[in-house]
């Protein structure tokens, strides 16, 4: 894959002063074959190598480079670790390292009706909310909504203390996004919900992710 | 006789006009009514209440009947008991409710023990219909009405077996149900007002009806054995009651949540604490926070949007409230909702900052006096298993500090040990690879090894009593000297081993010196006094427990006491001279 590369510098330009070592050592870097460079001692940082090498070995080496053409992509080996590089990398962007108190939110949120966008609950203020909330096959656990017109003047909306630690995460970190009059469908993993262990009194099953449809109705 | 005196009394009393009757009248009629009921005229007295000339003297006085009347109709004597129901009826039905109300609940509050269970279930649904008479204004007569039956409940045996809630011999299980049957139609009127937003009168009625569930929370629910019977489809009777109660309660417009986190919510100082006290009683809410968290009756009313973690921490100050009584039904209560409330949250979960709430540190110590001192064995085990479920769920550095403020806190030997153990088993683990924590493998272990490796009282340690603890040291100092090699020394066990030679083990030597000295002199005298003969050896000591004298030890018994104290101190000496070994191989190359 590697272009016939054809010689920059004259001998004589090679043992110039002008040229320094640091340019010979990059242009050898740039095009030159990993195993190549590993023989002549010329992988790492430049500054390091150019205290190492002494102008002559760059020179040589040099030489050496255009006569065995030992370019970049000639190395069977190269190939592969480019390859386990470029996974590599892929990788580390794709996955958010898991760090105790950062990485990516466990629920994601669907606006059902958009709120007033103006007022938004701080951290200690109660709010109250209408919900319902599901398993991912559906069966509704929990719910304050009451659709019977006896009750329903007797019901009253959820009323908690938001980002206290006082519901299960998912909640905590939603509602603080959420703006009054907004609603909402959470679907919150298990982790920010609760975990390994459910809860079996509430039919909740171990490592359950849950579906909530919150209404956002005051905030103190 | 007394029926002429009856007549005489009516006679007179019909010639006055409505309201004239005096004082004397009264009196007369009561003590002529009574005597002729208890003389068995009971038919006679019938026709007399039920005559319509006497309508106005049966309306004023007939409520002075009822005494006498319950107490025949309690006798169950077949002649005289129809009449007297009969009387009774016309009674209830003529006469004023407010008279009748202070005459039932005079009735009630009277009535002997034998009697109570009884008394109630006849009375209760006159009283009932008396209150519904009262109309709009009965709020005030309800409270009284519930506070009195309460009252008389309470003093009924609660069954502790399933068979004796069946048999139900006192009949508390009947009274309860009579009960339900007797507040219906009161919630009901409060439930249909919360519809049309309601009037002050239904505010009142509400209140009551509150402060009527709180109490029966208190009492009978909290001292009442409350689990299914398995395989029975029904609820036995007082788990029906319970369940009954929180129907009530939402009935009435009560959240739980409400309720069992009101403490949180900033209210301004209403009118006298004392009716916050008999609003939101905390044994009552104990009780309410027991029913849906451990036997889940009322749960499906709970939100399922709590964290487990802020579950347990409002649920500390009702176990803390349970575990302090020294009545088995409120203790077991308190360790089972412990442990419900522990084993929502995960294993290793619980920071080190909510030791910092002080309940979080009083309730393990409640916990070591269940395990120490209940004289009910199967109470103190429960409770060193809920023990160490509470060290389970903290972090490590939660179980660091607890450790520690246990320690501090505790006197108790056989608990220090125990700790001592937990901490061994959380060193262990750090050790293992992947579980380094600064906690138990780092520069904080060494204060809580400290704490461990040392003697309470110095040389003057009672070695005897605090056996348990100091075989824990030092099992857990030869542990450390074994598995940390000193090259690792990732406790630190080895740079620190000079101060613990110093400020531990020099001191165990000296006081098992003086220990066994101290005894070795007794064994001795022990063993002159027996050579100078049976008559001049008497018994060392005597002991008295409740009143009973004990008998004397004897010198065989007491000799053995004094070799067994030797055979500990040899036990722990061994167990020196090992780790002394040890530390002779590793450090002295």
């Amino acid at each position: 894959m590697a272009a016939e590369l054809t010689r920059e510098w004259s001998d004589e330009q090679l043992k110039s002063d002008d040229l320094a070592k640091k340019d010979i050592i990059k242009f050898l870097q740039d095009h030159g074959a990993d195993s190549f460079l590993a023989e002549h001692k010329l992988m790492g940082n430049i500054k390091n190598v150019s205290k190492t090498a002494k102008k002559e070995q760059l020179i040589a080496a040099y030489n050496n480079l255009f006569e065995s053409k030992r370019f970049k992509g000639t190395d069977p080996l190269e190939k592969v670790t480019e390859q386990v590089k470029a996974v590599k990398i892929e990788e580390k962007e794709s996955k958010p390292e898991e760090v105790v108190d950062e990485g990516p939110p466990k629920y994601t949120k669907y606006v059902l009706k958009k709120g007033d966008k103006e007022n938004f609950p701080k951290k200690g203020e109660a709010v109250g909310c209408w919900y319902v909330g599901t398993l991912e096959d559906g069966t509704v656990f929990d719910s304050n909504v009451t659709t019977s017109a006896k009750k329903k003047k007797q019901s009253r909306p959820f009323s908690f203390k938001v980002g206290l630690g006082r519901v299960i995460r998912g909640w905590d970190e939603a509602v603080l996004t959420m703006s009054k009059g907004e609603k909402a469908r959470l679907e919150i993993q298990s982790e920010w919900a609760y975990g390994r262990k459910g809860l079996p009194d509430a039919k909740i099953p171990p490592n359950a992710n849950l579906i909530f449809e919150v209404e956002l109705v005051s905030i103190d | 006789m007394a029926l002429h005196q009856l007549h005489d009394v009516i006679r007179r009393c019909q010639a006055i006009p409505d309201d004239g009757f005096k004082a004397e009248d009264y009196d007369q009629f009561q003590m002529a009514g009574r005597s002729c009921l208890e003389e068995g005229k009971t038919a006679e007295v019938l026709d007399i209440v039920t005559d319509e000339n006497n309508k106005e003297i049966v309306k004023s006085m007939g409520w002075n009947l009822l005494g006498p009347l319950v107490k025949i109709v309690l006798r169950k004597e077949a002649e005289s008991l129809q009449h007297c129901l009969t009387t009774l009826k016309h009674v209830l039905e003529v006469c004023s409710p407010k008279e009748l109300l202070v005459g039932l609940l005079e009735q009630i509050e009277d009535a002997d023990v034998d009697n109570i269970a009884e008394t109630i279930i006849l009375l209760l649904q006159p009283l009932q219909i008396a209150l519904l008479k009262l109309g709009k204004k009965k709020a005030s007569s309800l409270g009284m009405s519930l506070s009195t039956v309460l009252n008389q409940i309470s003093q009924l045996p609660v069954p502790y077996t399933k068979e004796q809630e069946e048999d139900d011999v006192y009949g508390l299980c009947q009274c309860c149900a009579a009960l339900i049957e007797f507040v219906k139609p009161f919630v009901d009127e409060v439930d249909r007002g919360r519809e049309s937003k309601a009037i002050v009168a239904e505010n009142e009625q509400r209140t009551e009806l509150l402060k009527f569930c709180m109490k029966s929370l208190g009492n009978p629910v909290l001292q009442s054995q409350l689990d299914k019977v398995p395989d029975s489809a029904e609820d036995p009777p007082l788990r029906h009651f319970a369940t009954e109660i929180l129907v009530i309660l939402s009935c009435i417009g009560e959240s739980f949540p409400a309720l069992l986190l009101h403490h949180l919510v900033k209210k301004k100082v209403e009118s006298g604490f004392l009716e916050e006290d008999v609003k939101y009683p905390k044994e009552s809410l104990a009780c309410l926070s027991y029913l849906l968290f451990v036997q889940h009756i009322g749960i499906e009313r709970f939100p399922t949007v709590f964290s487990p973690v802020f579950i347990l921490q409002f649920n500390m100050q009702y176990i803390e409230v349970l575990l302090k009584s020294s009545e088995e039904s409120m203790l077991s209560k308190g360790l089972e909702l412990y442990e419900k409330s522990l084993q929502r949250t995960e294993d290793n979960s619980l920071p080190m900052q909510l030791l910092e709430v002080k309940c979080f540190l009083r309730v393990p110590q409640d916990l070591v006096t269940v395990m120490t001192l209940c004289p009910i064995q199967h109470l103190r085990t429960e409770a060193l298993a809920v023990f160490q479920l509470c060290m389970d769920k903290f972090d490590t550095e939660g179980k660091h500090k607890l450790f520690g403020c246990l320690l501090k806190i505790n006197q108790h030997a056989g608990v220090q040990g125990y700790i001592i153990k937990n901490i061994k088993n959380q060193i262990d683990f750090s050790l293992k690879p992947g579980n380094s924590n600064v906690w138990f493998s780092g520069p904080q272990l060494l204060p809580l090894l400290h704490l461990v490796l040392s003697l309470p009282e110095g040389p003057e340690t009672d070695l005897l009593q605090n056996f348990d603890r100091i075989m824990g040291s030092l099992n857990l100092l030869r542990y450390l000297l074994i598995r940390d090699k000193e090259w690792d020394n990732h406790t630190g066990i080895w740079t620190e081993l000079y101060k613990i030679e110093e400020n531990f083990l020099k001191l165990l030597h000296t006081g098992l010196k003086m220990s066994k000295a101290h005894y070795e002199a007794e064994i001795k005298n022990m063993e002159e006094n027996r050579r100078r003969g049976p008559k001049e050896s008497k018994g060392v000591c005597t002991l008295t427990v409740g009143d009973e004298k004990l008998s004397n030890m004897t010198p065989e018994m007491h000799l053995q006491v004094l070799q067994s104290a030797m055979f500990t101190f040899d036990l722990i000496e061994s167990v020196l001279a090992r780790i002394e070994e040890i530390i002779e191989v590793k450090v002295k190359p």
